[in-house]
C-alpha cells in the first residue's frame, strides 16, 4: 500500500514537472530535457509488465494533455516499459537483484546505473524525436536532437536521483 | 483454436504492448493530420485549467516587458488619433460615412502555452468559442504574425503556429510584389522560409515581408519579417529565401485574433471558380 501511494504520488509529480517545467526549458538547437522515463525506470523492477505498460501509457498520455503533443509521449513511455525488462536482464549481475528491491542509485553501482539508464533513454529519445520529425529525409536532425538532448537528461535524471531518492535508501 | 489461445498466452504481453503503441500513434497521427482528439488536448477543460494557473504564475516576469510592447503600441495608435492631427481646413462636411464598411475585428487574446523547439509547434490561447473564436481565424501580435486556429473549445483555442511544417500562410516582399508561402523548416525558431518564388525577380536583402491576405485569414499588410538570406534552388528556375521573423515566437505573450466579416463571402465567390479537370 505504502509502495502505491508512493508511486502514486511520484507520477503526478514526475508528470506535472515534465510537463509544467521541463517541457517549458527551451534551448535552441533542439535539445529538451526529458525527467519522465525516470519514472518508469524506477517502478519496481518485478511489477508485472501488464500492470507497468498502462502505468507507462496512462503516464505518457498525463503529459501528451498538457503539452500539446497528442501521443507522443504515451507512445515512447510504451515502448521504454516494454523494453525496460529486457534490458534489466541484459545487465543483470551474477548474483541476481535483491527481491523487492528498488533499482536507483542508491541501491546499484553508479556504473549499473549510467549504462542501464542511458541505454534506456537513448532509445527512448530516438523514438521520439524519430515520431516528432518524422520525414526521413531530416534523419539527421533526428539524430541531432537525440544525441544532443541526452547527455542534458541522464546529468538530469541522476541529480534527481541524488538529490530526492535518499529517504528510500536501504529498507 | 486451443493454437490460438496458446499463440495469444504467449504472445501476450508483445500484443498488448503492440495495441497500446498502436493506440498512442493513432492519437498522434490522427491529431497531425486532422484535429479529432479534442478530448486530449489543452483544450479540455481540466488540462486547461492547470495551464491558466501556470500562465498566472509565470506571465509575470515577462510583465514589465509586455507592458513596454502594450505602450509601444498605444503610441502607435495615438500618433493615428485625430487628436494629434492638427486641422488644416476648417469648412468640414459631416458625412454619415458608408464608404467604409468594418471588415475585420480583433479579439484580443493571451498566450498561456506554448512551444517552439518542437516540429510543429502549437500555442494555446486563454480564449475560444465563447468569445467567438472559430477555426481557421488569424493570429498576430502586436510585431507580426503568428499563426491559424486550429481548433477551438469553449473556453480555450490551439492555434497552429508559423512555426510548422506547413502553416502556408500567403506573404509577399515589400517592393518587389513577389508572393509565396511561409514554410519553417524546424532548425531555428527566428528564421523561415518563402517557397514559390520565381528566380527571375531581383529580391533585396532586409527587404520587409508582409502578409498578402489573400486567403481572407490576414488583412494586407501585417508584418512577417525581414529577407535575411537568399539563395538558388538548383534544378528549379526558383529562389530559396531566408527570412528573420519579426516576432520572437520564444517569448510571445499577447496575440490578437482576427474576425474577418467577409469571409464566408470571399469564399462562397471563390467556390465558383470552376475545378481543374484533372487529367
Amino acid at each position: 500500500m505504502i509502495q502505491f501511494i508512493k508511486h502514486l504520488v511520484r507520477f503526478v509529480i514526475f508528470a506535472s514537472a515534465q510537463a509544467l517545467v521541463f517541457n517549458q526549458l527551451e534551448i535552441d538547437y533542439g535539445i529538451q530535457f526529458m525527467i519522465y522515463p525516470l519514472f518508469i525506470f524506477l517502478l519496481p523492477y518485478d511489477l508485472n509488465i501488464f500492470l507497468s505498460l498502462l502505468i507507462s501509457f496512462l503516464f505518457g498520455l498525463t503529459i501528451d494533455s498538457i503539452s500539446n503533443t497528442y501521443g507522443l509521449h504515451a507512445s515512447s513511455a510504451v515502448l521504454i516499459a516494454y523494453i525496460r525488462p529486457h534490458i534489466f536482464k541484459l545487465f543483470e549481475p551474477r548474483d541476481s537483484y535483491d527481491p523487492g528491491i528498488e533499482l536507483s542509485l542508491q541501491t546499484m553501482e553508479f556504473r549499473w546505473v549510467i549504462s542501464v539508464f542511458s541505454l534506456l533513454l537513448l532509445i527512448h529519445h530516438f523514438w521520439f524525436f524519430l515520431l516528432e520529425i518524422f520525414k526521413f529525409n531530416e534523419l539527421l536532425f533526428v539524430f541531432q536532437k537525440t544525441i544532443l538532448s541526452l547527455p542534458f537528461s541522464i546529468v538530469i535524471c541522476i541529480l534527481i536521483q541524488t538529490i530526492f531518492l535518499r529517504k528510500t535508501k536501504m529498507k | 483454436m486451443r493454437k490460438l489461445f496458446a499463440f495469444f498466452r504467449r504472445f501476450q504481453v508483445f500484443l498488448l504492448f503492440i495495441g497500446l503503441q498502436s493506440l498512442a500513434l493513432y492519437i498522434y497521427f490522427s491529431f497531425m493530420s486532422f484535429p479529432k482528439t479534442q478530448v486530449l488536448t489543452s483544450t479540455n477543460i481540466v488540462t486547461g485549467k492547470i495551464l491558466l494557473v501556470k500562465n498566472d504564475v509565470t506571465k509575470l516576469f515577462n510583465l514589465s516587458n509586455s507592458n513596454l510592447k502594450l505602450q509601444r503600441e498605444n503610441i502607435k495608435l495615438r500618433q493615428k488619433n485625430p487628436i494629434s492631427f492638427i486641422q488644416i481646413t476648417r469648412n468640414t462636411v459631416k458625412i454619415d460615412d458608408t464608404l467604409f464598411h468594418q471588415q475585420y475585428e480583433y479579439i484580443p487574446a493571451t498566450v498561456i502555452n506554448s512551444t517552439f523547439d518542437k516540429r510543429n509547434n502549437y500555442f494555446t490561447l486563454n480564449v475560444g468559442s465563447l468569445q467567438g473564436i472559430e477555426r481557421n481565424m488569424g493570429v498576430f501580435s502586436d510585431a507580426g504574425v503568428v499563426g491559424v486556429v486550429h481548433f477551438v473549445s469553449k473556453h480555450f483555442a490551439i492555434v497552429k503556429s508559423v512555426l510548422t511544417a506547413d502553416i502556408n500562410i500567403d506573404v509577399m516582399i515589400e517592393g518587389t510584389d513577389a508572393f509565396g508561402l511561409l514554410k519553417w523548416d524546424g532548425t531555428h525558431a527566428r528564421f523561415g522560409q518563402i517557397s514559390g518564388i520565381s528566380n527571375d525577380l531581383r529580391i533585396k536583402k532586409w527587404r520587409k515581408v508582409v502578409t498578402r491576405g489573400g486567403s481572407g485569414l490576414f488583412p494586407k499588410g501585417i508584418p512577417v519579417g525581414k529577407v535575411y538570406n537568399i539563395s538558388s534552388i538548383e534544378g528549379q528556375p526558383l529562389w530559396d529565401v531566408t527570412i528573420l521573423f519579426s516576432e520572437d515566437y520564444r517569448k510571445i505573450q499577447r496575440v490578437y485574433v482576427i474576425k474577418n466579416f467577409l469571409k464566408t463571402e470571399q469564399e462562397k465567390i471563390e467556390s465558383l471558380i470552376p475545378e481543374d479537370i484533372i487529367e
